[in-house]
């Protein structure tokens, strides 16, 4: 038993001494550690590609790569910035920008950006959405893809049914009708109305609405009469023209509805294009999402793809060039090729894949556009996130079972952005 | 002696039919009551079994496809699992990090649950309420002031630091389910030994060990199985892609952009299947306790 | 065997240290932050807030109540039917018949099956267009298009189907585990007794499985309240939070809106139900009482 004792002593002092190593090393070559943001068998390969294109540009740089899976990057992002053990380069999109700014993990790029080979390359929009993110007007990413909300659709079942794509919500629900056939299981739409739900809820009511700022007068314009329009017209196709197993819909069953084959429009966005292709090949197409009675194409943009330097960084030179190397043309043309979304240097605009790849043609045609109108979600504030996710998300699936009116739900929702507005206007 | 309790002695004739249907027990003797063992167990192993059958059909058929029974089958998924996501190293972290678990969770609460069972001791009580309290807070909770310790400890990014965290959160279950099964082994064989002479590691050894056995069985696949499965910890206390364990990747292939039920599917059985093979090699020790020859009349 | 020595320190020595060096400053990290205002997001805005977040909780919160409603009625549910199931099952795979070694292996597979996967499958498996509901409609059973999780009046069942899809093998497992041990003997006395085989149920099997089934039924229940990862999943606590779990409610609250202050107090609500709630249990069941 006192052996026992001993041992167990032994071991408790083993536990408690260990020592941490460093990462430091004398010969002048560097270890940065790379975190992806959106890990998978998607992306994952992509990323392997181009870090082994920069070691052989850059000998002494050595990029270790860690995919985290999406749904728990904020989280690992958290954690890892609470506990001082930061990646030196990470994903980031805007939409979770402005919660690693506040809690002051990152460095500014500008400087760094405007002195080297990326200065007046990246795309002004994406520049821009990524700007406000912060409250010092700084930038904290640097944009390497842009995304924007399309309707993926099926064209042999258009086909069939002698459908055109719809560019009216009038025709949009007009075809999602025609195209349902409950008894065979057949749908013309899926609604997100799980995790996710409102950020495209609300991208659907701006392009209804055609109104064309998120805040007038600080207030929030989000329960304007047009937009609870839209969200009644949504859930008035629930059930009739979509599964009624739309209301717990995160992306994946989502996706699992259309890429099954009972489904024939899904509202998403240009990144998920790898998961169409693969299971429905040239089957499917997409569309923007259709516009209101107005006619006017009001865009709220998706999420700005990017990559942010840690401040935590031993080696934020050698950061910063993998950065740049990642938004350097030609490793953006290859990702954004390879993920089918817009690019943000450029120089990749005339790149030849780009007139191959529709969806993606299709987007730049409409934010290319000078008649479309940008109107970028608040996605700065802090309380952005909760109000729209924690709080709405619950609140709009009452909205589908018909336990809340669509114009209480907007108002609800409208009332807390103007708030977490006025505040941030304040502490500016 | 392996099936004591449901073999009624010979010489006593069967007592006759209950009512009730949930005793199923001596029909072994009775084979006209064979139904009552095979219909409740069929319709369980469907229920059981469906879902595996899911998860098999989507990993060896094109992504698209919707056929039950898919031919001719792919094994596409498989190669994405093991070269595009990198299942080989998880698979081995794994491994790895359950067989840790397993010894250290199995050893730790033999050795706290026959504290337990076989002596009183101040602080008793305490101890037991103190090791049930630590399993009220859900992991998600202690992530941050882990991390914090984890990285006190230089613990982060090695398998011996999720082995040791893992071996804490599990042990509070596994010690007391151990002492309980501890206190239903007679205690007189043991004494009787510690009369004879022999040492309470030796009684322990020769006496309670022997039928401890399918309580090490359950209490060691439980530990195994938990830390085979972990997750959070994994995700979260790693930040090396070669430190990440097999539910980390097959979380990979449910992402917002990177769905892919082929791929889950497919990492599903490659995690699935070993476990559920070994544990049918173990399984039987599960019930050979008595047998093993530890009791003598 | 009532001793005074170290030996039942020295045996759970390592226990304590364990748990004094991963579990004691967690907790009370939980504790601390459920008395201020922490909130990532919003890194200006904390300090402290004293009773705050409890009162908030407590008076200005309606999910706080609904969710723990859902919980009890959650672990009550699943841990009852998960007992009775898993008791059932472990006695049919204790007989002897053909094939017992595969259908024990397979009874119990559920439970090798991670977390991550467990959703996976059953979110393929339920879902209208690549699940079973459409196999079946199909073949001429119900009707297409049937959402077992997105109908509010199935949504509960099926949740509890899935979960006791890889919780009754745990019971079934330690049950079976724990039969071996009952001497036979005692079932020889109760038979020469004339007992009927009911009796020798209730009179030998259960009382000597009694200190299992309390301890497995508690433990299984505090696991049952603290596990998120299947309903978080499948329904992320919808629709209209029906199926919202206060340990879910921490995660989004927690997780989601980086809201830890608030988050932390509803984990210190939910330690401290778990703890009167077990304390009583314990009491209440006479645990280790040996009939």
């Amino acid at each position: 038993m006192r052996k026992l004792l001993v041992a167990v002593a032994a071991a408790a002092l083993a536990l408690t001494a260990c020592g941490s190593g460093g990462t430091g090393s004398g010969d002048g070559n560097v270890t940065i550690t790379f975190w992806d943001n959106n890990g998978g068998p998607g992306r994952t390969p992509i990323y392997e590609e181009l870090i082994k294109r920069f070691e052989a540009a850059n000998p002494n740089i050595k990029v270790e790569y860690v995919g985290i899976p999406s749904a728990s990057v904020q989280q690992k992002y958290d954690t890892a910035i609470a506990g001082g053990e930061t990646p030196d380069v990470g994903g980031v999109t805007t939409s979770y920008l402005s919660n690693l700014v506040g809690q002051e993990a990152l460095i500014p790029l500008d400087d760094r950006i405007n002195s080297g080979p990326l200065k007046d390359k990246l795309l002004p929009s994406l520049v821009e959405t990524v700007r406000q993110t912060a409250p010092d007007g700084k930038l904290y990413s640097v944009p390497t893809s842009g995304n924007m909300d399309i309707i993926w659709y099926r064209t042999d079942l258009f086909q069939q049914a002698g459908l055109e794509p719809p560019k009216t919500w009038d025709e949009f629900t007009t075809a999602a009708t025609k195209l349902t056939d409950a008894a065979a299981n057949k749908y013309g739409y899926t609604i997100r109305g799980g995790a996710g739900s409102v950020f495209q809820l609300i991208t659907e009511a701006y392009a209804y609405s055609g109104v064309d700022n998120f805040f007038k007068d600080g207030k929030s314009t989000l329960n304007d009469k047009a937009n609870a329009e839209l969200v009644d017209k949504v859930a008035d196709l629930y059930k009739k023209a979509t599964p009624e197993a739309d209301i717990n819909n995160s992306y994946t069953q989502m996706v699992a509805q259309f890429t099954g084959g009972s489904v024939t429009m899904m509202h998403h966005n240009l990144g998920s294009s790898g998961d169409v292709n693969k299971a429905l090949g040239d089957k499917v197409a997409a569309i923007p999402l259709p516009v209101g009675p107005g006619g006017k194409r009001t865009v709220v943009p998706n999420p700005t793809d990017g990559f942010a330097v840690f401040k935590n960084s031993e080696n934020p030179d050698a950061a910063w060039k993998f950065a740049e190397f990642l938004a350097s043309s030609e490793s953006n043309s290859y990702w954004n090729e390879k993920v089918g979304q817009i690019p943000a240097n450029t120089d990749v605009r005339s790149a030849a894949w780009i007139d191959g790849n529709k969806p993606v043609k299709m987007a730049l045609g409409v934010l290319e556009d000078p008649s479309t109108v940008i109107v970028p979600a608040p996605v700065y504030l802090p309380q952005y996130s909760s109000i729209t996710k924690t709080d709405s998300e619950p609140q709009y699936q009452k909205v589908l079972l018909g336990e809340l009116t669509a114009q209480q739900f907007l108002d609800e929702m409208a009332k807390k952005l103007t708030e977490a507005q006025k505040e941030w206007e304040d502490r500016k | 002696m392996t099936e004591t309790l449901i073999r009624p002695p010979v010489d006593t004739p069967p007592p006759p039919r209950q009512p009730t249907k949930r005793r199923r027990r001596a029909v072994a003797e009775e084979p006209g009551k064979r139904w009552l063992i095979h219909v409740p167990l069929v319709l369980y192993l469907l229920f059981t079994l469906i879902p595996f059958y899911w998860m098999l059909v989507f990993a060896v058929r094109p992504t698209g496809s919707t056929q039950l029974v898919p031919w001719p089958v792919t094994f596409e998924h498989f190669d994405t699992v093991w070269n595009d996501i990198g299942f080989g190293i998880f698979f081995y972290n794994s491994v790895v990090m359950g067989l840790g678990v397993l010894v250290f969770v199995t050893v730790l609460s033999v050795m706290g649950g026959y504290a337990l069972a076989r002596f009183k001791f101040r602080g008793q009580r305490l101890f037991l309420l103190a090791m049930l309290c630590s399993q009220f807070i859900p992991g998600a909770m202690m992530l941050i002031p882990l991390f914090v310790i984890f990285k006190g400890m230089g613990l982060l990014n090695t398998l011996t630091g999720l082995i040791v965290a893992e071996v804490a959160f599990q042990l509070p279950l596994s010690l007391i389910l151990m002492s309980g099964f501890i206190r239903n082994i007679s205690v007189e064989l043991e004494e009787a030994a510690m009369v004879d002479g022999c040492s309470r590691l030796r009684a322990f050894f020769a006496v309670v060990l022997p039928q401890l056995k399918p309580a090490l069985v359950a209490v060691g696949s439980f530990a195994f199985i938990g830390a085979w499965n972990n997750f959070l910890f994994a995700l979260m206390f790693a930040t090396r892609q070669d430190k990440f364990t097999l539910p980390v990747g097959l979380s990979y292939a449910l992402g917002e952009f990177n769905t892919d039920f082929g791929a889950l599917a497919a990492g599903g059985v490659v995690a699935a299947v070993p476990v559920v093979l070994v544990f049918a090699v173990v399984q039987r020790f599960l019930v050979q306790g008595l047998s093993a020859g530890a009791v003598k009349g | 065997m009532r001793t005074k020595t170290w030996a039942p320190y020295a045996l759970i020595a390592p226990t304590l240290v364990l748990m004094a060096v991963f579990l004691v400053y967690p907790i009370g990290s939980v504790v601390y932050y459920s008395l201020q205002r922490y909130n990532v997001t919003q890194p200006w805005k904390n300090g402290f807030a004293g009773l705050d977040n409890f009162k908030q909780m407590l008076f200005d919160d309606p999910l706080f109540w609904q969710s723990l409603a859902f919980s009890a009625k959650w672990v009550f549910v699943e841990v009852a039917l998960q007992l009775l199931l898993g008791l059932i099952l472990a006695l049919i795979v204790n007989e002897t018949f053909i094939g017992r070694g595969i259908a024990r292996a397979m009874v119990f597979s559920p439970w090798a099956v991670s977390g991550v996967l467990t959703t996976g499958i059953w979110i393929l498996l339920l879902n209208p267009s690549t699940g079973i509901f459409q196999v079946l409609s199909e073949w001429g059973i119900g009707s297409p298009g049937t959402s077992v999780l997105g109908n509010p009046d199935t949504v509960f069942d099926a949740l509890v189907v899935t979960e006791l899809w890889r919780g009754v093998p745990f019971f079934a497992i330690l049950l079976l585990a724990d039969l071996q041990s009952i001497p036979k003997d005692l079932y020889e006395a109760a038979s020469v007794d004339g007992a009927s085989r009911w009796r020798r149920f209730t009179s030998v099997t259960l009382p000597h499985l009694k200190d299992a089934i309390i301890l497995s039924t508690l433990l299984r229940a505090v696991w049952e309240f603290n596990n998120v990862d299947l309903i978080y999943t499948l329904t992320g606590g919808g629709p209209a939070n029906q199926t919202t779990t206060l340990p879910l409610y921490v995660a989004r609250q927690a997780v989601d809106s980086h809201n830890f202050g608030y988050g932390s107090a509803l984990t210190v609500a939910g330690f401290l139900i778990l703890l009167f709630f077990s304390i009583l249990y314990l009491r209440v069941s006479k645990f280790g009482s040996r009939a």
